[in-house]
């Protein structure tokens, strides 16, 4: 078999040479706790700074509305969590079907401690109507939490429409931006935001770091106690070089620069997929998506079966398997696809290292095996079809 | 999910998969189903004289279920007819290595056998 193609960008990615040496350059030289008023504390506090301005200056938001996290997940927490907890008797959140897990157990755990939970659904595009998102509102709405780029077909979600009916109501927006830095322009100086999850190792940064920006005014409750780092809103020692990993990872990723490359190779996967697989059908807004996923469903062939026979490339399914219950994906079916619809669909994502012949070497393959299979189940009923 | 080299190797390359040329004499079919599951079997039978002459499989499942349903219709093939139902699925599950919990989809076979049985019986009514 030959290697492995990587296709899971938005699954993670590979660390950038650049960011490895500025960490690995931080862990050599710069141990020193960035809260220690002495030399060594003074130099990874400033290390730690200039990482916060990198990261802020690529959202565009100011350097100390940025606080560092261990990841997207721990960041989406404490914006749920910790909003709920301060908002006195408003005790309802609005969120969408759609959203990556870290929100939506985060809001099912809130559920379970007596917040009510609204969950708008998204259309057969994989948008969420900023329309449904206002009539959700209710006067004790604490907070609204729409991811902007879904991590699994890659739609854009309307957040600066969604954001300003939440602004007019005076309810605060979490987004969940995890897949969105270097794929798509942020600006959320600009943008009525009011809360925005970050992460690095979409970016070809180090895992297990993340920042949450908070914007002025928007408070929240730590959801960590035992220090007052972060301004007292994430308790525990910085990890510096993890921190600078993160800021380097933000200053290379430029989307205006990479973006177009990303959406060019994305666009290549699938044209030769369309052209070699019958019946292959594209995921999510095609005039509304971010350049780097790309979400085929592959119609008569099991899915399970489908990500064995591809196992030399590295995708994602668009659902998780269970081992003796296939279960579909949660976006996909709230697309409205069947369970066995979205059980055959895959999630193409490619990054910075992806190259034109990984593509046309990765259709073949995906063509090859769709082939194969759909000749095994040859004479199958319509629903494993449709 | 975990697969046993030999599962892996009759996913890749199941023998006896597809179909008898239409018009063999002594051709019976059966199938077998569970949409939840996900899972559809389908055999088809050559018998002459009382004994399976030849075989072949069709499959939509996952890896598992294609693998056993190629071990199922060498299993078959050479047989007689009466022991087409015979086959046990939990053998089938050891030999080839297949976690307890595809069961559900595996049992899909035994019942597609079943129905070529049924099928079989029908056609020596007929005659």
């Amino acid at each position: 078999m030959s290697a492995e193609i990587y296709l899971d960008y938005a699954a993670t990615s590979p660390l950038d040479p650049a960011v490895a040496a500025a960490m690995s350059d931080c862990l050599a030289h710069e141990f020193g706790n960035p809260s220690s008023q002495h030399a060594a504390g003074k130099r990874a506090r400033a290390l730690v700074e200039a990482a916060r301005g990198e990261v802020a200056a690529r959202v565009g938001a100011p350097s100390e509305r940025i606080f560092f996290t261990s990841g997207a997940t721990e960041a989406n927490n404490l914006a749920l969590k910790g909003s709920l907890a301060r908002r006195g008797a408003r005790t309802h959140l609005v969120t969408s079907t759609i959203e990556h897990r870290s929100v939506l157990d985060a809001a099912r755990a809130l559920e379970e401690a007596g917040v009510a939970v609204t969950y708008v659904p998204a259309d057969s595009l994989g948008r969420v109507a900023p329309d449904d998102v206002a009539r959700a509102l209710r006067a004790d709405t604490a907070l609204v939490s729409i991811m902007h780029v879904n991590n699994e077909t890659g739609v854009i979600q309307d957040v600066d429409a969604i954001g300003a009916l939440c602004r007019a109501r005076g309810v605060p927006l979490h987004v969940d931006a995890a897949q969105s830095v270097g794929k798509v322009p942020l600006d959320l100086g600009a943008s009525p935001v009011a809360i925005c999850s970050l992460t690095a190792h979409k970016v070809c940064g180090p895992k297990g770091v993340g920042a949450l920006y908070v914007a002025a005014g928007v408070s929240l409750a730590p959801q960590m106690h035992g220090g007052e780092q972060e301004h007292g809103l994430r308790a525990g020692t910085i990890a510096t070089h993890q921190v600078v990993g993160m800021g380097k990872a933000y200053a290379l990723a430029d989307a205006a620069r990479e973006g177009p490359v990303l959406g060019a190779l994305r666009d290549s996967l699938w044209r030769r997929l369309a052209a070699a697989v019958p019946g292959a059908r594209l995921n999510g807004d095609p005039d509304r998506r971010a350049p780097h996923v790309l979400n085929v469903t592959f119609p008569g062939v099991e899915g399970e079966s489908l990500r064995l026979a591809l196992r030399d490339l590295a995708v994602s399914a668009g659902s998780a398997c269970a081992a003796d219950s296939p279960e579909a994906s949660h976006v996909l079916t709230g697309m409205g696809l069947s369970d066995a619809l979205a059980a055959s669909s895959l999630r193409f994502s490619v990054g910075r290292f992806t190259t034109e012949a990984e593509i046309e070497r990765a259709a073949e393959r995906v063509a090859a095996e769709v082939d194969r299979l759909r000749a095994l189940a040859a004479g199958s009923p319509a629903w494993c079809s449709t | 999910m975990e697969y046993t080299p030999e599962v892996v190797r009759r996913f890749e390359s199941p023998r006896r998969a597809g179909e008898l040329r239409a018009g063999l004499p002594g051709l019976v079919s059966g199938e077998a189903e569970d949409r939840t599951l996900q899972v559809w079997v389908r055999f088809q039978l050559q018998v002459i004289d009382g004994a399976v002459r030849a075989a072949r499989f069709a499959a939509f499942g996952c890896p598992h279920t294609i693998a056993a349903a190629g071990y199922a219709a060498e299993w078959v093939e050479g047989r007689l007819a009466s022991d087409i139902g015979r086959l046990d699925i939990r053998q089938v599950e050891s030999e080839l290595g297949v976690p307890i919990e595809k069961r559900g989809k595996l049992l899909r076979i035994e019942d597609a056998l079943a129905a070529c049985g049924r099928a079989l019986n029908k056609d020596v009514r007929k005659d």
